[in-house]
């Protein structure tokens, strides 16, 4: 239901400058980076999902290490839109087989690429894919590129909780 | 940590502030007279800093080559492994490449500020390019061959004129190549792994004739002497020696002065132009007679071609005219090369001749030398060196001493490629477990070398088991079995049949402290084995054949470990499968069973054991069956059955022993 009428027309003049600022919990919930618990509290969350934004810096860190977001460097809205294509082409590549959040580090202009992998295809399919990745990567952003992947096992080992 | 501390040893300016002190900043300070004297620039390379910086890190053995991703999954244990990663991830390059290349429209983005060309798509050209003549230089720039024989005909055939430096050059690049795309340069696995390179040791034509270098060659008017040398270093380096040949002599006859490179090819192949030794020496005589009267002076190269057509020649003289040649270009100062070396090698040590020390000599001169290539077959020097140590010489100092020259320095880089790398370990491998003590062996040669540097091939590793076995040192048996399974030799009979006799001929002492926990591992090795080979049988088209033997030898380690399960398996498997094993086992193993069987009170197994020996027929049957009957208090049903396996009359002369024994014990 909407208030908004009848609180203006009850409301005296000097309230309605002050219109404009809302400070009720609905509004001011934050969403992003957050998961939801389902109902049966079946859904696998890793360490970087189960730790929401806020604990960037505590308790996680970044996932693209660069130095783009500070102030009067370069190539800011460049470094974001190759991070989402590198993240994209990763989870692509390596179909089904990314199990953690794909990071993403620069130094000079060097890029160095991390993941955890799960062993879901031969060692040799994955050097495949390796030398594809880096190489296919690095004609595209035109610097070196490198991956360090870690294998896991079994893809339960990193969960961390269900909720 | 070692390196750690290596690394923080080798800056000179930490170890120097160790010693800083207050008065001696004050002295220096009080000395500003002193004229402050600026040492010498000393040119440095783009790289050297990463050079720099490399040398403060060791090369670590227990690590994977950093070619292998660093995750367990992902280092390889096997020599088949090894190859097949660095190989697949070299094809993913490859793959990437012809992506580019096939959709080189989408990846003409510029990135990079200045461009790099190494990112870029080449450029593509077909039979309807417009093109000119930079088209080319830059193609012969960057060794295209297929794609600059391509502009070359364009442009022919738009008659646009080439000017005559670039047509050289053009010549050069086809010549050099053969007229085919080699391989490109950043595939430096296929180059390691490829086996060509040992094809080539024997010559063989592979130059084509009547192709376009030759057309070309025909083509150029004036040719000057620069085209000769040029088809004829092609002509020699794919082995078409007699073109070559009539080409050399036309240019001497018309007194056309070739540089020393021609001179250097044409000694390299004379063993195909002429047919005897001695013919073959005059020759390379009169070759070098020609160079001297047209005043080119000869080169590391003209010496190294002597030698090698020397090398080939494999007659008593041949020595004589090595010895002869390298005095002769000591005297006008070349100093000779690995590859040099390595044909003297090739001269004086052939394994038919008389034993020769030749490689004591060489090593007095090279020893803590640093190298670099300076000639193609430089590579081939520290493989056969290392032959010459195990095959000719047997010398076990010389190849430490081998060894240590390819470790010093940067020297290790002129090993060649993978095949001669474990050609190399090969032989010094199977000289070390032949000469050292099988303990100083394990742990100085085999826990750093292996698996990571070389992993030893089958040959080898028997080897090593013949050296376990001899010395008795059996602690090493299990870490050497499971190193078997990860190289992937467990389906080789001889290697099996080895590792069971020595585990059966020394059986483990458990008074010792080193060996407590063998009879065990020896236990769980044996049933390994079975359960390794069963498993392999049951996926395997052509299935190993058990030898009867080795089931029994492994009955038999089972039985010393006490474990009924799994030695019952065993039994079955000889008493069910007969007719698929080969031979039979010992009878020594039976034994084993059997009193296994009394051990842990299983009586019907025991004749099971009883009825397979009746049908294989041993001899000592009966002697089997008496055991069983001192035993175990049989039930009627297994009476009977023994009786019908070996006759009623075994039991009765049991009966009568157990009576006469029983008497005596009364009677006392």
């Amino acid at each position: 239901m909407n208030f908004l009428p009848i609180i203006q027309q009850n409301a005296p003049i000097s309230m309605q400058i002050v219109r404009g600022f809302r400070s009720s919990a609905a509004l001011s919930s934050v969403q992003s980076g957050r998961y939801k618990i389902t109902p049966k509290r079946d859904r696998p969350l890793t360490y970087e999902m189960a730790n929401p934004p806020h604990f960037i810096a505590h308790r996680k860190a970044w996932n693209s290490w660069n130095t783009s977001n500070l102030r009067g460097e370069l190539r800011t809205a460049q470094c974001i839109t190759e991070d989402m294509f590198i993240r994209k082409f990763m989870t692509g590549t390596w179909h089904s087989l990314v199990l953690s959040e794909v990071i993403i580090k620069r130094q000079f202009n060097h890029i160095r690429i991390a993941a955890l992998i799960k062993q879901g295809i031969s060692a040799r399919k994955m050097y495949f894919l390796l030398g594809y990745t880096e190489e296919m990567l690095s004609y595209w952003l035109q610097c070196p590129v490198t991956l360090e992947l870690q294998t896991v096992a079994d893809p339960k080992d990193v969960i961390f909780k269900y909720i | 940590m070692q390196h750690l501390k290596r690394s923080i040893n080798s800056f000179t300016f930490l170890k120097r502030s160790k010693t800083w002190s207050y008065q001696r900043f004050c002295a220096t300070s009080s000395e500003s007279n002193e004229k402050i004297e600026i040492p010498n620039y000393i040119p440095r390379s783009p790289t050297s800093i990463l050079r720099a910086l490399s040398q403060t890190v060791g090369f670590d053995r227990t690590a994977a080559h950093f070619k292998y991703h660093d995750d367990p999954y992902l280092i390889p244990l096997s020599n088949i492994g090894k190859r097949s990663f660095a190989l697949a991830q070299e094809s993913g390059r490859k793959s990437a490449k012809w992506i580019r290349q096939q959709h080189s429209n989408l990846f003409q983005h510029k990135e990079a500020d200045p461009p790099i060309e190494a990112f870029m798509p080449t450029k593509i050209y077909t039979a309807e390019s417009e093109v000119n003549t930079s088209d080319l230089e830059s193609l012969i720039e960057h060794s295209q061959v297929t794609d600059a024989i391509l502009v070359y005909t364009l442009l022919k055939n738009k008659n646009i004129e080439i000017p005559s430096n670039l047509q050289l050059s053009f010549l050069e690049l086809i010549c050099y190549h053969n007229c085919e795309e080699p391989l490109d340069e950043d595939l430096i696995e296929e180059r390691w792994f490829r086996q060509s390179e040992r094809l080539k040791e024997r010559p063989r034509k592979t130059w084509k004739d009547n192709d376009l270098a030759e057309q070309l060659y025909h083509e150029i008017e004036p040719k000057d002497s620069k085209a000769h040398s040029c088809i004829i270093r092609g002509m020699c380096k794919y082995y078409q020696a007699e073109k070559a040949w009539a080409i050399f002599q036309n240019c001497l006859s018309n007194n056309i002065q070739l540089d020393v490179h021609a001179f250097n090819s044409i000694l390299n192949v004379v063993m195909l132009i002429k047919e005897s030794a001695e013919l073959r020496w005059q020759l390379i005589l009169e070759l070098l007679t020609h160079m001297k009267n047209q005043q080119i002076s000869p080169n590391l190269g003209t010496m190294n071609a002597c030698l090698n057509t020397i090398s080939n020649m494999g007659v008593k003289n041949a020595k004589d005219y090595a010895t002869s040649i390298l005095t002769e270009f000591k005297k006008i100062g070349i100093e000779p090369s690995l590859s040099s070396w390595y044909y003297v090698l090739r001269t004086f040590c052939n394994n038919r001749g008389p034993v020769s020390h030749v490689l004591v000599d060489i090593m007095a001169e090279i020893e803590g030398k640093e190298f670099e290539i300076r000639d193609i077959k430089d590579t081939f020097f520290f493989v056969t060196a290392m032959d010459v140590c195990k095959n000719h010489l047997f010398d076990l100092n010389l190849a430490k001493r081998v060894d240590a020259l390819l470790h010093h320095g940067e020297n290790f880089n002129l090993i060649g490629d993978s095949f001669k790398e474990s050609t190399y370990y090969r032989h010094y491998f199977s000289l070390l477990v032949q000469t050292e003590p099988i303990e100083v062996f394990m742990q100085e040669y085999y826990d750093q070398l292996v698996p990571h540097v070389y992993i030893p091939e089958p040959m080898v590793m028997e080897e090593i088991l013949k050296g376990v076995e001899v010395s008795g040192q059996i602690e090493h048996i299990p870490l050497l079995w499971s190193h078997m399974i990860c190289f992937d030799q467990i389906y080789r009979e001889n290697l099996l049949n080895a590792i069971v006799r020595i585990m059966i001929q020394n059986k483990p002492d458990i008074s010792i402290k080193s060996q407590e926990k063998l009879p065990e591992q020896f236990g769980a090795i044996a049933y390994d084995i079975w359960s390794k080979i069963e498993e392999k049988n049951e996926l395997r088209s052509k299935p190993m054949i058990w030898s009867g033997k080795l089931l029994g030898d492994i009955l038999k380690l089972l039985c010393r470990i006490n474990d009924m399960e799994k030695a019952t398996k065993i039994m079955d498997k000889l008493a069910n499968d007969q007719q698929k094993i080969l031979g039979e086992p010992d009878f020594t193993a039976m034994q084993d069973f059997v009193k296994l069987c009394i051990l842990k009170k299983q009586p019907s197994k025991a004749l099971q054991c009883l009825q397979y020996c009746s049908s294989i027929g041993f001899n000592e049957t009966r002697d089997l069956a008496k055991l069983i009957c001192h035993g175990f208090t049989l039930d009627e049903n297994h009476m009977k059955k023994l009786a019908y396996f070996v006759g009623s009359d075994v039991i009765e002369e049991v009966e009568r022993e157990k009576q006469t024994a029983l008497s005596e014990n009364l009677k006392q």
